[in-house]
């Protein structure tokens, strides 16, 4: 296929290069992942990590996999075309330069680097990037269809370059490729191992895969392969799965355990107090919020229509109603009294650290429960307005959803609170068989990840039933241009229109809390809340 | 003899087929998507529609039924959906584990709970029936959840003697397997030491005021002797029957024990995989505990016959 003509307009697809100052300065974690007081000291090569995870990944497939989880054994053992520096700057890994995108938008072209060996020992090339691209896309099963659905197909146009065509212009096609979308698989794998890649996965990375058993553990072990073989420091990483928050936590404290990845908020303290131990934090990319049925009789993912009872009301039919429970609502008290102030508030669905963010994208309703009583009276609802809140079953969900029921009864509400385990949660609310849902989102280094999906008219994951077309058309054009002031201008429209409609009513971002033994360094961890150990040892 | 095999045979093969219906459609009642479980954050209709048809989950419950049964009979049992790793093997990982603990919680709680009972009854109304009936009740009533975050706390982070988490099969390194099985079957033996010290101490009491001690001690023997070799033995047919009875309490608390010391058996596979709607290893933790428990009553049952030929005509005892 062709190359990008001279005629052409290069743009270079990285996200705000030119807007990194404005991006690093809330990041906890400056120059990489170390806490407050970076530690220099030099780290030995060798040894074992051991690290607790909250959960277990599921398929160890870069096409297949779906746990937000798994991406922190992937950033081990498959590395991604494209990856996000501390500053959340999307650069390249294993492609050798940023994507150079035609002039109509439809074409993207990506250089490759040169002598880079899978772990099997065979070599990468761009017929082998296609072959991984095409299984994103086209696998039975593959996870990665709706994040590559603008891709028309892939061209090798020579052994270090490959021609993305697109079915339109997308501008958030290198957040993809910087995430599962973007690994490169081996080729010579795929073939020996089809379906069953998941039990075996060879990429390119710091390290390789060893072995799993499932619920307890996976292994990996330093790939000599590797092309920067020589910096890893680490012989060996251990991810074990601990759920229970208290026993992970005593499993770092005891050193049965050199990280532990995501600290309760509730023992940061008690983390923090122990000589022995560090905290890493990050802000995360995604957030906490309410969902609000306002329209969805057919299921997610389906055309929206008129909600009748028991989940019609006041609030699914009155926006002004949606607003009047949002201002009733003290995001910093619950952020206090719930989490200790360790997360931020939020009430929108983009990261302030996130280089397409602004004024506008961050504005918030203020904290108004006589506001929300007169904009009830406006509405002409009887008060108390009442309604159910689908929440989680664990202690913070439930605490959590208290102070959300407390706050809004001053606003004029009435909240029942029904706590659902998660799996029938989500099913129940993808059938449209609710009212209101608190529920969170991972988050994704570009904002079409946290939006489009959840508020375009029949988006993937839009359960609210939410239809707006001036909501559609501006997510459209964001997707379509590549002018970065262009995107942060109408993300500010976008948040602006989602507050006014509010089938979310956002409440607050977590942030990425990492326990590390205080024997460990190198350990880094963006905003992202992906764990990086390429560089990580033990202190000599 | 050989009819009633036959036929305790053929009643076990209708039980477990039963067990497997009510499973399969029992998994299947449960609240929630299996196919959006697994599609986690990645849920757009395709995906789901994919994992539907992959699992084949879009297929009628009984045609889903025929299709399992029907590996199930060649020992597949499938793999896993959630980590695609073969079903049988992945239970063939948590079995050992669990066995062991239950093993070693059982000799805990017998060393535990005999040796308490012999001395609260030999010494009573001392200071010492007064420790050991409080260590009783304490190890009734403390929850299993409870005592484990107490043990860690104390024996791996306060001072670190024990680690606090995983494990090490006694056969590939009995000291290590000693060190990471000590506390949680001490936690999952408490309860059941405490039943066995009450029980022991009830036998012993009994024991030692009946004739053949009287007799005994008659005949001049050591205290020690009358107490263990008579008392105590006599005391034993209790033990064993409540042991036998309190296995499956011990297989239940071992769910709760195995997710404090993040030990990798069969309880905690099962709860993983029912929070996570991993359908073929729920029917295939299910299946297999099935089968071992009709197992079980078939040869206990077989046994009985053995021992006693009038139960083999069953229903006509005299």
């Amino acid at each position: 296929m062709p190359y990008p003509s001279p005629l052409l307009r290069r743009a270079v697809l990285l996200v705000a290069v030119t807007l990194a100052a404005s991006a690093c300065s809330s990041i906890d974690s400056p120059g990489g992942g170390e806490s407050a007081a970076p530690d220099n000291r030099p780290l030995r090569a060798g040894g074992e990590l051991r690290v607790a995870l909250a959960n277990e990944p599921d398929l160890l497939d870069p096409t297949l996999a779906r746990t937000l989880v798994g991406r922190t054994v992937f950033n081990a053992i498959c590395e991604k075309l494209y990856d996000l520096d501390a500053k959340l700057n999307i650069v390249p890994q294993l492609a050798s330069a940023a994507p150079e995108i035609s002039a109509d938008g439809k074409t993207v072209t990506v250089k490759i680097r040169q002598g880079l060996k899978f772990a099997d020992g065979t070599t990468m090339d761009a017929a082998a990037v296609k072959t991984s691209l095409d299984r994103h896309r086209t696998l039975k099963g593959s996870a990665r269809t709706s994040e590559l659905s603008s891709v028309d197909r892939v061209d090798v146009v020579d052994q270090s370059t490959v021609a993305i065509q697109l079915k339109a212009p997308f501008a958030p096609l290198a957040a993809v490729l910087a995430d599962r979308a973007g690994m490169i698989l081996s080729p010579a794998a795929v073939t020996a191992q089809g379906d069953k890649f998941a039990t075996n996965p060879v990429c390119i990375g710091p390290f390789k895969f060893s072995s799993r058993i499932a619920q307890d553990r996976i292994e990996v072990v330093k790939d000599p392969n590797y092309y920067n073989a020589g910096n890893v420091k680490l012989d060996k990483v251990t991810y074990r799965i601990i759920a229970d928050s208290s026993t992970r936590f005593n499993n770092l404290r005891s050193g049965d355990v050199e990280v532990l990845d995501t600290v309760a908020a509730t023992d940061v303290d008690a983390l923090q107090a122990d000589a022995n131990l560090r905290l890493v934090t990050s802000q995360s990319l995604g957030y906490q919020g309410i969902t609000l049925n306002l329209g969805n009789v057919n299921g997610v993912g389906n055309a929206p229509g008129q909600l009748a009872a028991p989940y019609a009301s006041a609030l699914s039919s009155d926006a002004r109603v949606r607003r009047a429970f949002s201002m009733s609502l003290d995001r910093d008290a619950i952020n206090r009294v719930v989490f200790r102030g360790q997360f931020a508030p939020a009430c929108g669905p983009i990261s302030p650290d996130s280089p397409l963010s602004s004024e506008a994208a961050q504005a918030c309703p203020k904290h108004d429960p006589a506001g929300a009583k007169a904009l009830l009276g406006q509405a002409g609802v009887a008060t108390p307005v009442r309604a159910t809140m689908i929440i989680g079953t664990d202690a913070q969900a439930r605490r959590l959803g208290e102070a959300i029921q407390a706050q809004a009864r001053e606003g004029g509400f009435e909240l029942a609170l029904q706590p659902t385990e998660f799996s029938a949660s989500l099913d129940q609310t993808d059938q449209g068989k609710y009212q209101m849902f608190q529920i969170g989102w991972s988050g994704r280094v570009d904002p079409d990840g946290n939006i489009a999906n959840f508020l375009k008219t029949k988006g993937a994951q839009n359960a609210a039933g939410y239809s707006n077309p001036e909501m559609d058309r501006l997510i459209d054009e964001a997707r379509a241009t590549t002018d970065q002031a262009k995107r942060r201008e109408l993300y500010g429209q976008i948040v602006k229109l989602e507050q006014e409609d509010a089938p979310l009513i956002y409440l607050y971002r977590q942030k990425n809390l990492l326990g590390l033994s205080s024997k460990v360094g190198g350990v880094q961890m963006y905003g992202d809340g992906i764990l990086r150990f390429g560089e990580a040892g033990f202190f000599a | 003899m050989w009819r009633y095999v036959l036929r305790r045979l053929i009643e076990s093969a209708v039980t477990l087929v039963l067990v497997t219906i009510v499973v399969f459609i029992g998994v299947r009642a449960l609240p929630g998507d299996p196919a959006r479980a697994l599609a986690a954050e990645e849920s757009d209709p395709e995906t789901i529609a994919a994992i539907r048809a992959e699992y084949g989950l879009d297929q009628p419950i009984p045609v889903q039924y025929v299709r399992y049964v029907g590996k199930a009979v060649q020992g597949d049992l499938g793999t896993s959906a959630r980590t695609r790793l073969s079903v049988t093997e992945t239970i063939g990982h948590a079995l050992p584990v669990t066995l062991q603990l239950a093993t070693f919680a059982i000799v805990v709680a017998v060393l535990i709970g005999v040796g308490a009972g012999v001395v609260a009854a030999v010494r009573r109304r001392t200071a010492s029936e007064w420790v050991a009936n409080s260590v009783a009740l304490l190890g009734l009533s403390i929850p299993n959840f409870w005592f484990g975050l107490m043990a860690v706390l104390i024996f791996a982070v306060a001072y670190p003697i024990l680690p606090a988490s995983g494990f090490v099969s006694v056969f590939d390194n009995p000291v290590e397997s000693f060190r990471h099985l000590l506390m949680p079957a001490i936690v999952l033996g408490s309860g059941l030491a405490a039943v066995i010290m009450r029980q022991t101490r009830s036998a012993m009491l009994e024991a030692l005021s009946a004739d053949y001690v009287r007799t005994a001690r008659a005949k001049g023997l050591g205290g020690t002797q009358v107490v263990l070799g008579h008392a105590l033995r006599n005391s034993l047919i209790v033990v064993t029957t409540i042991v036998g009875l309190q296995l499956g309490l011990l297989i239940s608390g071992a769910v709760v024990t195995e997710q404090i010391f993040v030990l990798p058996g069969f309880g905690k596979l099962t709860i993983d995989a029912v929070f996570t709607r991993d359908y073929p290893m729920i029917q295939g933790v299910v299946l297999v505990t099935a089968t071992a428990y009709i197992g079980i009553n078939l040869l206990v049952d077989l046994l009985y016959s053995v021992i006693d030929p009038r139960i083999r005509v069953g229903g006509r005892v005299t």
